[in-house]
């Protein structure tokens, strides 16, 4: 039970496995297959019971023929025996004629089949008999059974069993097989009647010519028994008298007129009987199942390639058949498989029958539908994303005003004219290159020139308390940023690293390319911090708190570079109390071509 | 590509498979043998002058010489017994393309030694004697018969020499039942005498071993009104009228019909390389009042039309 679980499960998985291709073409030769051999077990199992009823109705045909030839002769002998009553015995008073002469004649006539005409009367004693007279010393008519036979019932023709006829004397000594046909008759013996008996000895060979030319078919045959099953004529007779062959006599004698299947000797085997009327002897007509049921070497070689051919012929049909069903279902899943892969130029096919076309274009329509809708949802992503980026940018720009616009107030106030003159013109250079005609991405230059722009103001601002240094490295001549990444952190360093610098405070702003990165180093000689502290500056879960440089500047340089170049890009932090802080930018380096494609959404 | 590759294969296959359709049909029909099989040549040499004793074995070694496809040829000696004919017979028939013999043998060793100079060799199966070498001896157990034929005897003794007649020569067979009946007898406290020749009228109780010399005894019995009792072998027609006279007291019989069957049949399958083991067929000893017994009649009269 628990095998055929397994087995069950193990095909199940297989089936799971298995291509739509494989599992008709499969199903199809099974079902093919299954079907090819049930026709042809029908078809043999027909043919076999056809054939059967052939070989009965065959040896039933044969047998009628032979019973009417054995009927022939033995009413034939009955005849004799009845010529001799009734024309010769009732004819002849013993005491006057003999019966010889008539019996002779009779005898001479029918010699062929006759081996000896003979009448006993009611002891046994000879009347007369032909050819030979003369009785062998030691014979005993009277204890014959074809005698007794007689005796006993004196109404009918009594047939004995073959035996060896042994009553008379022959000089010869031929010792001739016969069978008895004895009839009680009356004898007239001076007016007076008195019981007897007609002795008419068949010869074998008689019966033996009316079965021997009987053939039923290739190892078929005939043998003929008495009611009992005593053998009286098999063609291999002396064979089972001399105790080398077995015949199923006995079994036959107990059969029904008609054919029937019997097992003898392991042998499979159809025997057909019928009686002959009168005698009640049957003839058996034995044919071997082997005759019609046994297929030769050739016959079962040609079935058998026949059967492999239509197999075959059927499993390749049925491929070529399911390969025209599954294919366009192939090529399909195929085109979906290489859009779950991402690849956006797949062409569904529209092939193969209606449900197939139908389901196709099914899923180009609902492939269309998701394109629009994805792109539909890229588009709102983007504008997500750029409106974020808006109010990033927008968050700088009050801070940086109002401190500006009060240290401007502040120098007018203290008639600081050129100061002032020249805070607002890098005010207004800075503003020029904050809004940049709107465009997010600005060569490196503007970016530096804003930064200094904007030190510049705050130089004035904090009384030049800190000096500033600007540098950008060859190579980093072409490349473009991300616009206003430079000031925030910048404002960080004057708001922590310079909150105590006398004049000595140095920031310092580089700029290098690595290998196809942009990194700008913003590194202040200031107080420094904690690193644990300096990592915190850019946690995202750490509550924005706007106070002047609490480092919400840097967070959002660093969340907008992430937003629009990824997670690998950013700033890094490296800081020390008392040593100072290092602020990292690191961006792709961005040729022209680039920027302007960033710049008119392609990527995003 | 891997498809196409496929497609060819199964192509290939079909049309394979439709060739040997097309062939299981043609080629049988085209390679048919239909010559008729060749009849093995079976000769039968006996070592009697005539062989009307042999009427029933010869209708056994027709019968299945006919259902196992030979030939046979019945050779006779000019002498009784001449072992040096039977040799020469043998030789001859060898040459001849025989492909198995039966052989009674008058002289088993001397056919033997005659067998062994033969450069094909081919199987011999023999009837009523082995023979070193042979497929097989067609026979009853002939040192049981002569004890049973010699029990037979002992019922019916009643004092006397019993005369073995001993016209074996080298047929070691029925020397085999004359010594067997001997050696009963001798226990028994009988007195024996072993003689070539049949006694006079003294002598009581006579028994023979072969179906020729009781034959002749019966005859010699019955042409001299002899009184002595005889007992013998064999089933011929003439013998068993013996006994039906009571010219024989009691008859050791077979189916001499089997022996001739079953001999044949060995040598046939022999010469097919299929020979089986002969197992010594059953004998009956037979007194005169039980001739007609229905199983007696089966066993001493063949079945002839």
């Amino acid at each position: 039970m628990t095998f055929f679980r397994g087995l069950t499960a193990q095909w199940r998985e297989r089936y799971r496995k298995m291509s739509i291709q494989l599992v008709l073409s499969l199903s199809f030769t099974a079902v093919a297959a299954a079907g090819i051999l049930l026709i042809g077990v029908s078809l043999i199992w027909r043919f076999s019971s056809a054939s059967e009823q052939m070989v009965a109705e065959n040896s039933q045909r044969v047998l009628a023929l032979a019973n009417m030839n054995l009927d022939s002769y033995l009413r034939r002998m009955m005849r004799i025996a009845d010529t001799v009553y009734y024309r010769v015995i009732k004819d002849t008073d013993l005491a006057e004629g003999s019966l010889t002469g008539p019996l002779n004649l009779l005898y001479e006539e029918n010699r062929d089949d006759l081996v000896s005409l003979a009448v006993f009367d009611s002891r046994g004693v000879p009347v007369s008999a032909v050819p030979l007279a003369s009785l062998k010393e030691q014979a005993d008519p009277a204890g014959s059974d074809w005698f007794q036979a007689a005796s006993r019932s004196m109404e009918n023709l009594h047939f004995s069993t073959p035996h060896v006829q042994n009553i008379f004397d022959d000089p010869n000594s031929p010792y001739r097989w016969v069978v008895s046909l004895s009839h009680h008759v009356q004898l007239t013996r001076d007016g007076v009647t008195e019981g007897g008996v007609v002795l008419v000895d068949m010869s074998f060979s008689g019966i033996e010519q009316v079965c021997r030319g009987v053939t039923l078919g290739e190892g078929g045959y005939l043998y003929l028994i008495d009611g009992d099953g005593e053998l009286i004529y098999h063609p291999r007779q002396q064979l089972i008298y001399a105790g080398l062959l077995e015949e199923n006599n006995r079994a036959a004698a107990g059969y029904r007129d008609g054919s029937h299947m019997e097992l003898f000797q392991g042998q499979h085997r159809q025997v057909t009987v019928k009686t002959v009327g009168y005698t009640g002897w049957k003839l058996v007509g034995v044919a071997p199942a082997s005759y019609w049921l046994t297929a030769s070497p050739q016959l079962f070689l040609f079935g058998l390639s026949l059967l492999l051919f239509s197999i075959f012929l059927m499993a390749f049909l049925n491929f070529r058949i399911s390969a025209r069903i599954a294919d366009p279902i192939r090529r399909l899943e195929q085109s979906i498989k290489a859009l779950e892969g991402g690849q956006e130029d797949v062409e569904i096919e529209e092939g193969g029958c209606y449900e197939i076309q139908h389901l196709s274009r099914s899923v180009r329509s609902m492939v269309s539908t998701m394109r629009h809708l994805m792109d539909d949802i890229i588009r709102q992503e983007g504008q997500k994303r750029r409106g974020e980026l808006e109010v990033l940018q927008s968050q700088i720009n009050p801070h940086f005003l109002y401190n500006t616009l009060d240290s401007v107030i502040w120098m007018v106030e203290a008639e600081q004219r050129a100061e002032a003159i020249q805070m607002v013109t890098s005010l207004a250079r800075f503003f020029r290159i904050s809004l940049s005609k709107g465009k997010s991405v600005i060569p490196l230059s503007d970016e530096l020139d804003h930064a200094r722009h904007y030190m510049n103001i705050q130089q004035i601002r904090f009384k030049n308390r800190f000096t500033t240094r600007i540098e950008a490295r060859p190579g980093t001549e072409e490349l473009y940023t991300l616009k206003l990444i430079v000031q925030p952190i910048l404002e960080n360093a004057i708001y922590h690293g310079m909150a105590s610098a006398e004049d000595d405070g140095l920031i310092q702003v580089t700029a290098w390319r690595e290998e196809d990165s942009l990194v700008i180093d913003v590194a202040d000689n200031g107080l420094g911090m904690r690193p644990e502290v300096a990592a915190a500056l850019l946690d995202e879960d750490r509550p924005e708190v706007r106070t002047s440089g609490s480092g919400i500047g840097l967070r959002n340089v660093h969340r907008r570079i992430r937003l629009t170049f990824g997670p690998e890009y950013g700033l890094t932090i490296f800081s020390e109390p008392d040593e100072g802080t290092l602020v990292r930018i690191r961006l792709p380096a961005l040729t022209r071509e680039e920027a302007d494609r960033r710049q008119q959404g392609e990527v995003l | 590509m891997k498809r196409k590759n496929n497609s060819l294969i199964e192509y290939i296959i079909l049309g394979v498979l439709g060739t040997l359709v097309a062939l299981t049909l043609v080629v049988p029909q085209l390679f048919r043998d239909r010559r008729p099989p060749r009849l093995l040549s079976l000769s039968v040499l006996l070592r009697d002058t005539d062989n009307s004793g042999w009427s029933a074995a010869r209708q056994g070694m027709e019968q299945a010489a006919d259902e196992l496809g030979a030939e046979l040829r019945f050779l006779t000696l000019t002498l009784q017994n001449d072992s040096r004919e039977q040799e020469e017979l043998l030789t001859r028939e060898l040459d001849g393309g025989a492909d198995a013999l039966v052989v009674v043998p008058a002289d088993p060793e001397a056919l033997y030694a005659a067998l062994l100079r033969q450069q094909t060799p081919c199987p011999v199966v023999t009837l009523e004697s082995p023979m070193e070498g042979s497929a097989g001896l067609a026979a009853p157990d002939n040192a049981l018969l002569g004890q049973k034929l010699a029990q037979a005897l002992l019922e019916d003794w009643d004092g006397g020499t019993v005369v073995l007649l001993d016209t074996a020569g080298g047929c070691s067979g029925v020397t085999a039942r004359l010594e067997a009946a001997q050696e009963t007898l001798e226990a028994a406290g009988v007195p024996v005498q072993r003689t070539d020749k049949l006694p006079g009228g003294g002598s009581r109780w006579v028994m023979a071993f072969d179906r020729a010399a009781t034959q002749q005894a019966g005859e010699e019995k019955e042409a001299e009104g002899f009184a002595f009792a005889l007992y013998g072998v064999g089933a011929t027609a003439a013998v068993t009228a013996q006994l039906e006279r009571g010219t024989i007291a009691a008859l050791a019989a077979w189916s001499d019909y089997a022996a001739g069957y079953l001999a044949v049949r060995q040598a046939v399958e022999t010469a097919q390389g299929e020979g089986r083991l002969l197992e010594p067929l059953s004998f009956s000893i037979v007194r005169g009042e039980d001739i007609y017994a229905p199983e007696n009649q089966k066993l001493l009269f063949p079945v002839t039309s």
